[in-house]
């Protein structure tokens, strides 16, 4: 039943599947890998010197050499002027490059149009299993190191990623890059097996098999599209030995399939493989007692940022404004928060405390007005930017990777003091290991802090609310940030809960943190904040010792209304 | 004058089918990849009514449309719905409609083989006019009739019906439309039929206007139909019309002064310069994203 040829394809399939994965993996959907694998076949077998005259095999990896650089700069030239399309759009613009190039080909006259160029065949199954095992090698290396994890990140939710430190722009043309040197060395491989480079192979339906064999064997384990494609390439053997001649079954249980893994096994067929975490023993007990005994800075093979000393400024508002069409949801606010104060922001729903903070955060830009937070002025800097300089977040709901464990979101949240392992982790070298096992035990100690070590390796969507609010503090503080900004994160806990929480904020601002509060629990923000700002449409209406500014009438008004 | 109606006659077609793609994204927000499928499905159909069921053509076109709406309502049971409420449907929806496409047309081709079926030659008289001096066909004033017709009809009833009014709610905002009464499946559900019966109705003008139907007619045209809503503005009901007439006037002059194997390359052509100069498309407005 597995014939050589059978065993050939499996491998092919796989890698052009491996293209496909690297860009779903990192949550996008493009459909322009058919496109890079032709370009990249065609450049290379006009360029690949005649194996009569080096050899075959020296002619293939020249050929193949030639065909990654040539996808990998096909990808670069479309992925720069799209990458800043997102979903369908992405799928659209890639799908419509694909066919263009098919066109071309189909029409230019050195390729031979529709009949194509003839080619020898050099590809033999153990050929294309070691490019197979390469490629495989690449992801499965990559999966779990800062990079890989950031691509994930990036696919689990773009936003909070780059508020964590991660350059989305950056990232995801890398993970486009990857993707076309993938199908140009599929395209390659795929020329010297059936003799043929043809630009009836590298069309619509081509590009559909990839997707099919990539989502059917799963998107979110480096070993998916191998599953995917041995049993793609298998079900025509089955067919055929049952006796079974119809052309249409293939593509019918092909779409069958496809329905099945996406309604019901949205992680593939691989998905059903458990992900394996190991999770660094910090010695001593793994309770949340002894939290604040271990702030940052304890393993010296982090990263070690600089942090203003207690009492300077680290951020300044100055006369910051933003509208939304005519609604002026922020205006006019002044503001200087120092480091190692714990500042409380409270007023009423749509005061526009939310807004504010995510000026601050450099998510959304100022109307008019500046914020210069730790040295940049967000709003005109990335997110990504604002994140490095030292601002790091918690959301009003909850922005967590889902599909990751906590202990990974946290890791996520490391990015910016942790080092980058890719390169290492595949020359296998040991300081690889570790560094990421120190990334780990910062990770844990994070988690343990908030107390959470218990739940390390609980995917994160399936965290109780209480524990996703504290989750997303520790992602916050493995940023080690100088001005850590948390948006209601008692919101939705009881009181006990609340109380701990209360507690170990207040120990974050004790270590010399700027912590800027945003809570409704007005009795909370009394409890531990050293000073307290109110907002109320828009404008700031009191500021001062919590004291003095719950006794503020006007504060009083804007809570309960006037005086009837 | 003639490449100009030349350019009508088959950007309204375009138009038909784009206006089917237009209507699913701009209501339900969900690009349905099997319209391309249904399209083909139905020219395939049309055909077998009008050689075996005898029909003629003016009786066939509606019944092609039914069968087109039952599909439909097939499509968004078994792609869309199951989706409904998870996080990454909108990338789901994408790649589950690709899956009912794929089965879609492995159907066909188990009914109907992998050969191109044609059209008798006398389903259409063969009457021509003479308009401003170009030479044109009933065909061709029937296909634009019923094209322009049609999108009139569905522009009218989005604008102004009941019907068209739950849609324009659940467009907005889906939850708000069911705390406000809104039958949201049902309304889903008609907006998928109809927009497939529009699929439908195109696939058998194609067909008739070439008089041959082929398994790769989907795949050709729905790349077309993408370029066509990216210029219009996804899901904007007048930009499908526009962008469809502006492709197939596009195309018919690109074959002209370039030579006919570059005419597919307009669609890329056009898709590509809309999307990096403007995204929203002609005539569509810009959505805020969302923090």
């Amino acid at each position: 039943m597995f014939t050589e040829s059978t065993v050939t394809f499996i491998a092919l399939g796989a890698i052009f599947a491996f293209s496909f994965y690297a860009v779903l993996n990192a949550g996008q959907l493009s459909l322009g890998q058919a496109g890079f694998a032709s370009v990249a076949a065609y450049t290379s077998v006009l360029v690949a010197p005649d194996p009569d005259v080096v050899g075959d095999v020296p002619a293939l990896l020249i050929a193949l050499v030639v065909g990654a650089a040539v996808g990998t700069a096909a990808a670069v030239v479309l992925g720069l002027p799209t990458m800043h399309l997102r979903g369908v759009f992405l799928a659209i613009a890639t799908l419509g490059f694909a066919e263009a190039v098919r066109i071309f080909l189909l029409n230019a006259e050195w390729t031979g149009g529709a009949q194509g160029m003839s080619v020898p065949k050099i590809v033999t199954p153990a050929i294309a299993w070691m490019v197979l095992a390469l490629v495989a090698y690449w992801f499965w290396r990559s999966g779990p190191t800062r990079y890989g994890r950031a691509l994930e990140a990036i696919r689990e939710d773009e936003l909070a990623a780059g508020a964590m430190g991660i350059d989305v722009g950056r990232h995801r043309l890398g993970a486009f890059a990857t993707a076309g040197a993938v199908a140009g060395l599929y395209g390659v491989l795929w020329a010297y097996t059936v003799r043929l480079v043809a630009p009836a192979d590298f069309g619509f339906t081509a590009a559909i098999d990839g997707l099919v064999t990539a989502m059917v064997g799963g998107t979110t384990m480096f070993i998916g599209p191998v599953v995917g494609s041995a049993f793609l390439t298998v079900i025509p053997e089955i067919q055929r030995a049952l006796g079974v001649e119809a052309g249409w079954i293939r593509p019918f249980v092909a779409g069958l399939l496809l329905l099945v893994v996406i309604l019901f096994l949205p992680g593939g067929l691989a998905g059903r493989i458990p992900r394996r975490i190991r999770v660094p023993n910090l010695g001593g007990g793994s309770g949340g007692s002894d939290a604040g005994s271990d702030a940052d800075g304890g393993s010296t093979d982090l990263r070690t940022r600089e942090h203003a000393p207690r009492g300077d400024v680290v951020a300044r508002l100055s006369g910051l404004s933003k509208d939304y069409g005519g609604v002026h949801a922020v205006r006019d606010v002044d503001l200087e928060i120092h480091s190692g104060e714990l500042l409380g922001l409270i007023g009423p729903n749509g005061a526009g405390k939310t807004t504010l903070v995510n000026m601050i955060s450099g998510l959304v830009a100022p109307s008019s007005g500046e914020a210069s937070v730790l040295g940049v002025t967000a709003g005109r800097t990335p997110v990504h930017r604002v994140a490095a300089a030292g601002v790091s977040r918690t959301f009003q709901h909850s922005k967590l990777f889902d599909r990751l464990s906590a202990l990974e979101n946290v890791l996520v949240g490391g990015h910016l003091v942790t080092r980058p392992t890719l390169l290492r982790r595949l020359a296998w070298l040991p300081s690889a290991r570790r560094d990421e096992q120190a990334a780990l035990t910062h990770a844990a100690r994070c988690l343990r802090r908030v107390g959470m070590l218990d739940a390390a390796t609980a995917r994160a969507g399936a965290l109780s609310y209480g524990d996703q609010r504290r989750l997303e503090i520790a992602r916050a503080l493995a940023a080690d940030p100088s001005l850590l900004i948390l948006d209601e994160p008692a919101a939705g806990m009881n009181t006990v809960e609340a109380g701990e929480l209360a507690h170990l904020i207040r120990s974050l601002a004790d270590d010399g943190l700027a912590v800027l509060l945003i809570e409704h629990n007005v009795g909370l923000v009394r409890q531990i904040c050293d000073r307290v700002v109110v907002l109320n449409f828009g404008e700031v209406i009191a500021a001062g010792v919590p004291a003095e500014v719950a006794a503020d009438p006007r504060v009083v008004e804007a809570y309960l209304g006037t005086e009837a | 004058m003639q490449q100009l109606l030349n350019g009508l006659f088959i950007g309204s077609i375009y138009a038909l089918f784009a206006v089917g793609f237009a209507l699913v994204f701009g209501i339900l927000d969900r690009l349905n990849l099997a319209h391309p499928a249904v399209f083909a499905a139905s020219a395939f159909i049309g055909i077998e009514l009008v050689t075996v069921g005898g029909l003629p053509f003016w009786a066939a076109l509606p019944a092609v449309a039914v069968v087109g709406a039952l599909l439909g309502l097939i499509v968004e049971r078994v792609a869309f719905r199951p989706l409904k409420g998870r996080a990454d449907a909108h990338f789901a929806g994408l790649i589950s409609s690709i899956a009912v496409a794929g089965m879609l047309i492995a159907l066909l081709q188990w009914r109907y083989g992998a050969e191109t079926r044609r059209f008798p030659a006398d389903t259409f008289p063969a009457t021509r006019f003479d308009v401003l001096g170009a030479q044109v066909t009933l065909l061709q004033v029937v296909i634009v009739a019923v094209c322009l017709a049609l999108v009139a009809g569905l522009t009218w009833l989005v604008a102004r019906s009941r019907l068209g009014r739950g849609m324009r709610a659940v467009a907005e905002n889906p939850t708000a439309a069911r705390v406000l009464g809104v039958n949201v499946d049902r309304v889903t559900a008609t907006t998928f039929a109809i927009s497939a019966a529009l699929g439908a109705v195109a696939g058998a003008l194609f067909a008739m206007n070439v008089s041959s139907a082929q398994l790769g007619m989907g795949s050709a045209i729905e790349l077309k139909g993408l370029a066509v809503i990216v210029v219009g503005g996804m899901g904007s009901l007048p930009g499908a019309l526009v962008g469809g007439l502006l492709l197939g006037v596009a195309e018919v002059f690109a074959v002209q002064y370039l030579g006919s194997a570059w005419r597919d390359l307009v669609a890329f052509a056009l898709l590509f310069g809309i999307l990096l100069l403007r995204p929203q498309g002609l005539f569509g407005g810009r959505k805020a994203r969302q923090v």
